[in-house]
């Protein structure tokens, strides 16, 4: 580098990475009680039963979900944006009072939305469409955090040195334009309270959509929400910190750009598959299937370019936990990739849907490719955040060979529960009546949602092993140069 | 051997074996119509294949091989790219899965002519044929037998797997009438299409105990209430029965034709009736059953009737 | 042509936005230019049954039961006939779900009754031995909102002109009309005397009690929306 470096503002990185830990955890460790509430139902109201209105299943599922997809997930994407960005495009935060602003504001307002939900969905205000529970005034409130990220994105953008985009930037562009666009159609909805004149609950509303329109509108949504929230940003992390990490170029120019226009195309396409059998249309069902199985391509290329990256670098891979992660979040982004495609051919999804099968699949790729993923993109930019480095080496290795156990132990039991039901609800006896009745199909999982339970368990051990050795990076590893920034992070043993 | 190839084999093996458990599990795959099942587990299968196969492939690479190819001008916060050509077999099988998509959308389930309500029909239709013509003509054991599969999906529901009501959740049905069914019907009087038609018995204020010549008392109902419940055996509430209840439904309860059901004990028509038109009682509101086939009401019917004669 | 996107950032946002938004318009729009209509026998909610519906939602018991029957010789014996588009007339949301770690319910109505439900949200296991359901027993505590219920009701009814009021025809040849209060004491008025036919029905006392005081727990509405579903 002929040039002296430039210096990175990290204020904003920084502080979404501590939001990225602690609601990481927040949301596993409701999912951990969600698990074994389903082992062993006593656990509903293991608070007393004068609070069992707040710790049963049903209140707490979508505190799980929307806690790990907008609380972890979204953390880590924003704080990958604010480092990722910088560092790609050559330009500090620093450089703009007004982009700084905007990044701390971008925070705060964050901050604010995530007690409203997780103060909202603890009462039960709720939309009930997943991953779309916010009630109106939450929803207006996600919009301003939208946009001001937004503007930030493209204030960066527009600020830039380096003037061709990163792979990198191409899916956080993508991210951000695809969320909002689902996001905005899908939450049509008329407070009633104004509509009716001032009666009843001022935070009520109603969908803009009814029965099957809706239904088509949620799942054109909720799909492509882990389109954009689980896959495009992801892609973005991966693009970066692996090559970075490894000090690998990239494998090929030719397979990231097909692949990402590939997804874009694609992805959107694949929502009707949540619907199969119901009862939208027929084509568009069809139509459903044959663009997830289309799918596995784009994103397998993502994947494959990533592992012909390391081509010839085992011992990288087998000397640091980091990569690691990277290498196994890629293996699982490409089971999860041909799982789901799988999971939306029809005869199978005959079988599938409903069951504990879909379960596992998301969680294959959120523990093992977004959670991985993640983890490791905070553990590479922590160093150069906090000038330490990395506080343990065999706590990360030990770390990852835990929650990689977890993660094996979920979706093995979720395979072998899903599979199970899907057949017994379909099973007719010898007279030709229904062979099992319902309670039969649910008593036969107790011993897989008890494994699940214990691997999700795992997986949270693991993830406060990593929010330990996150604190200890931050506030008493060895300080290092920059000069040990250049590639693969600094670690203590 | 390669560790990693051996450790692909391992996983590979692993899943199987969980997959064939679960089919295990599940009493297997459901016999030779059900191609749900089949594909379901060959999907998993390929999945698990085709995953170990590739990714064991990539780590060979890295493994064995060394990057090579012509790095692109730009270079982004150091990270540099190849401009390799595209993996071939990516981009073969990129080709082929379109080709498949054309072929499952004008072919596999063509789009002018597929409807799944269409492909329900005639799953019913040929589910139906095969059952209905196997049991046309059943004898009195595979009856019951094909009665108790029914009631345990359909009825346990409520009645319980001993059929014995859970606890005064639903009605004991090894009993014609509990005596607190008794009493509720006489207190409230009673209309629930047992006969097949509508015939309404008068409440106590249109009960005449034909012995005293008076309105049925509190004490009289008392008797006869544990009469009938207890299969109208011994003597105490038998004179009560005979000058109030035996009028209508016969000195043996057997009930008469088109006047009053039998109390006596269940007949399968009279199952059939409660099973069509759903009943109200002494414990609360029985639905109607209405989805059943003809053959399932028959031997439902035959089983329910038999419990009360145990 | 990509390499020139890459150096136009706005250009590139454009471009991305354009392949994204194109199955949308594909996928969506022709459904709805063939708005969802109601089949014959489909009725607009009630206000306690939509009160009932809010408790559902409330309580995301779509987390764990779908309304959605596939047409499956399994699932038309275990459930009733399969789902029509037409019978989601009037739901907003909808609520298929995507999971059923307990039974499908989009015609429970059928074949459990309010008396099943009660003791069954009481205490699941007392009724199903091995059901791993929770127990629901704030919902015997709880005041139903009946207010928003019925703004619900105004707001659709303005919005969306479902029909309230008006004659619509059953399967059966009969005609029923759905009536709407004008003001939000009528729609409380009839929520009541809604509640009252079911907690005639119902055991707990206190239930009973609240009723006649006037109230609507949950658990009477939610019953009365469960009721409806058939």
């Amino acid at each position: 580098m002929e040039n002296r470096p430039l210096e990175y503002d990290y204020t904003v990185a920084k502080w979404f990475m501590l939001s990225t830990i602690v609601l990481g955890i927040v949301g596993m460790l409701v999912g951990v009680i969600l698990a074994w509430e389903m082992a062993f139902p006593a656990v509903n109201t293991i608070a007393g039963s004068g609070l069992a209105e707040y710790t049963n299943f049903s209140r707490l599922r979508p505190l799980h979900t929307d806690a790990v997809i907008f609380g972890f997930t979204l953390s880590g994407i924003f704080s990958t944006w604010y480092y990722i960005g910088q560092r790609v495009l050559k330009v500090s935060m620093a450089e703009s009072k007004f982009l700084m602003f905007l990044g701390k504001l971008h925070f705060a307002l964050y901050l604010l939305v995530v007690v409203a939900v997780v103060g909202s969905l603890l009462l039960g205000i709720t939309t009930s469409k997943e991953y779309a529970e916010f009630e109106w005034p939450i929803d207006i409130a996600v919009v301003v955090v939208w946009v001001t990220w937004g503007m930030g994105i493209f204030g960066l953008i527009g600020i830039r040195r380096e003037k061709s985009l990163y792979i990198s930037i191409w899916y956080y562009i993508a991210t951000f334009l695809g969320i909002a666009m689902l996001y905005l159609f899908n939450n049509m909805e008329i407070p009633t309270y104004f509509a009716s004149g001032g009666i009843g609950a001022w935070y009520h509303s109603v969908s803009m959509y009814s029965g099957t329109n809706d239904a088509l509108v949620q799942w054109w949504y909720g799909h492509n929400a882990v389109a954009f929230g689980f896959t495009v940003p992801i892609v973005a992390m991966i693009y970066y910190f692996l090559p970075k990490e490894s000090g690998q170029a990239v494998y090929s120019y030719k397979l990231s750009l097909l692949a990402f226009w590939g997804l874009m195309f694609v992805y959107l396409w694949a929502g009707g598959h949540h619907l199969l059998f119901s009862t939208v249309p027929d084509w568009m069902q069809t139509m459903g299937s044959v663009f997830s199985v289309v799918l596995i391509l784009p994103s397998w290329g993502s994947a494959i370019n990533m592992l012909l990256t390391m081509k010839g670098e085992w011992q990288q891979v087998a000397a640091s936990p980091l990569i690691k992660f990277m290498v196994l979040a890629s293996t699982f982004y490409m089971f999860s990739t041909l799982e789901g495609p799988i999971q939306a051919i029809k005869s199978v999804n005959a079988l599938a849907h409903f069951t504990d099968w879909i379960v596992g699949h998301v969680h294959d790729g959120t523990l093992g490719w977004v959670g991985f993923m993640i983890m490791a993109a905070l553990f590479h930019m922590a160093p150069r955040v906090f000038k330490r480095e990395i506080y343990s080496k065999s706590l990360m290795g030990t770390q990852f060979w835990i929650q990689t156990l977890g993660v094996v132990l979920y979706f093995t039991s979720m395979w072998i529960a899903g599979i199970t039901q899907g057949m017994m609800w379909r099973a007719h006896d010898e007279f030709g009546n229904l062979a099992y009745s319902f309670i039969d199909t649910v008593a036969v999982l107790h011993p897989y949602f008890t494994i699940r339970a214990v691997g999700g368990t795992l997986y949270l051990v693991g993830m406060l092993l990593f929010a330990f050795n996150m604190y200890k990076t931050m506030t008493s590893s060895r300080r290092v140069e920059e000069s040990e920034l250049q590639n693969a992070s600094p670690m203590g043993a | 051997m390669n560790k990693t190839v051996l450790a692909a084999i391992i996983v590979v093996i692993a899943m199987l074996g969980f997959t064939y458990v679960a089919v295990g599990s599940a009493g297997g795959m459901g016999g030779d119509g059900d191609w749900v099942n089949k594909l379901a587990v060959l999907g998993a299968v390929v999945l698990v294949i085709i995953t170990a196969f590739v990714v064991t492939k990539y780590v060979r690479q890295m493994q064995s091989d060394t990057a090579s190819g012509k790095l692109a001008d730009e270079n982004w916060d150091g990270i540099g790219e190849y401009k390799n050509e595209l993996p071939l077999g990516w981009a073969v099988i990129f080709l082929g899965s379109v080709v498949w998509a054309i072929w499952y959308f004008l072919a596999g389930y063509p789009v002018n002519a597929y409807s799944q309500i269409g492909e329900y029909n005639e799953e019913v239709a040929a589910h139906d044929a095969k059952f209905d013509a196997q049991f046309a003509n059943m004898d009195e054991s595979t009856l019951n037998a094909m009665g108790e599969s029914v009631f345990i999906v359909q009825c346990a529901p409520c009645h319980g797997l001993q059929a014995d009501g859970m606890g005064g959740k639903a009605a004991d049905l090894h009993q014609r009438l509990a005596e607190k069914s008794v009493k509720y019907v006489i207190m409230n009087g009673g209309n629930n299409n047992l006969l097949g038609t509508s015939m309404p018995m008068p409440d106590r204020n249109g009960l005449m105990n034909a012995n005293t010549n008076a309105l049925i008392t509190d004490a009289e109902i008392d008797a006869v209430a544990k009469y009938v419940a207890g299969g109208l055996k011994g003597t105490e509430g038998a004179s009560v029965f005979a000058g109030t209840c035996a009028a209508c439904h016969g000195p043996d309860g057997k009930g008469m034709e088109m006047v009053a059901p039998n109390i006596a004990e269940m007949s399968p028509s009279m199952v059939d009736m409660v099973l069509h038109h759903g009943k109200k009682g002494a414990i609360g509101q029985m639905p109607a059953f209405t989805n059943l086939t003809a053959v399932q009401y028959k031997a439902l019917d035959a089983y329910v009737a038999s419990l009360s004669k145990k | 042509m990509f390499h020139w996107l890459e150096k136009n950032p706005f250009f590139f946002a454009v471009a991305v936005f354009v392949v994204i938004a194109f199955a949308g318009l594909i996928e969506i729009l022709p459904n709805f230019a063939q708005a969802s209509r109601p089949v014959i026998g489909t009725k607009p909610y009630t206000t306690l049954e939509l009160a009932g519906r809010h408790v559902y939602i409330k309580n995301s018991c779509n987390a764990c039961h779908s309304q959605l029957i596939r047409p499956f010789k399994s699932e038309t014996d275990r459930y009733g006939h399969y789902s029509l588009s037409g019978e989601y007339a009037y739901d907003r949301p909808f609520l298929w779900g995507s999971k059923r770690t307990g039974p499908d319910l989009h015609r429970v109505g059928n074949y459990r009754t309010t008396d099943w439900h009660e003791n069954h949200m009481k205490d699941p296991a007392a009724v199903v031995p091995g059901s791993i359901m929770p127990a629901y027993t704030w919902m015997f505590k709880n005041t139903a909102d009946i207010d928003t219920a019925y703004a619900e009701q105004l707001t659709v009814m303005k919005a969306f002109a479902v029909p309230y009021n008006k004659e619509l025809p059953m399967a059966d040849g009969s005609k029923v009309t759905v009536a709407l209060a004008d003001t939000v004491e009528g729609a409380r008025a009839s929520a009541l005397e809604e509640a009252k036919v079911i907690a005639v029905d119902m055991k707990d006392q206190d239930v009973k009690d609240a009723v006649a005081a006037g109230q609507v727990p949950e658990i009477v509405a939610l019953i009365a929306y469960l009721n409806s579903l058939k």
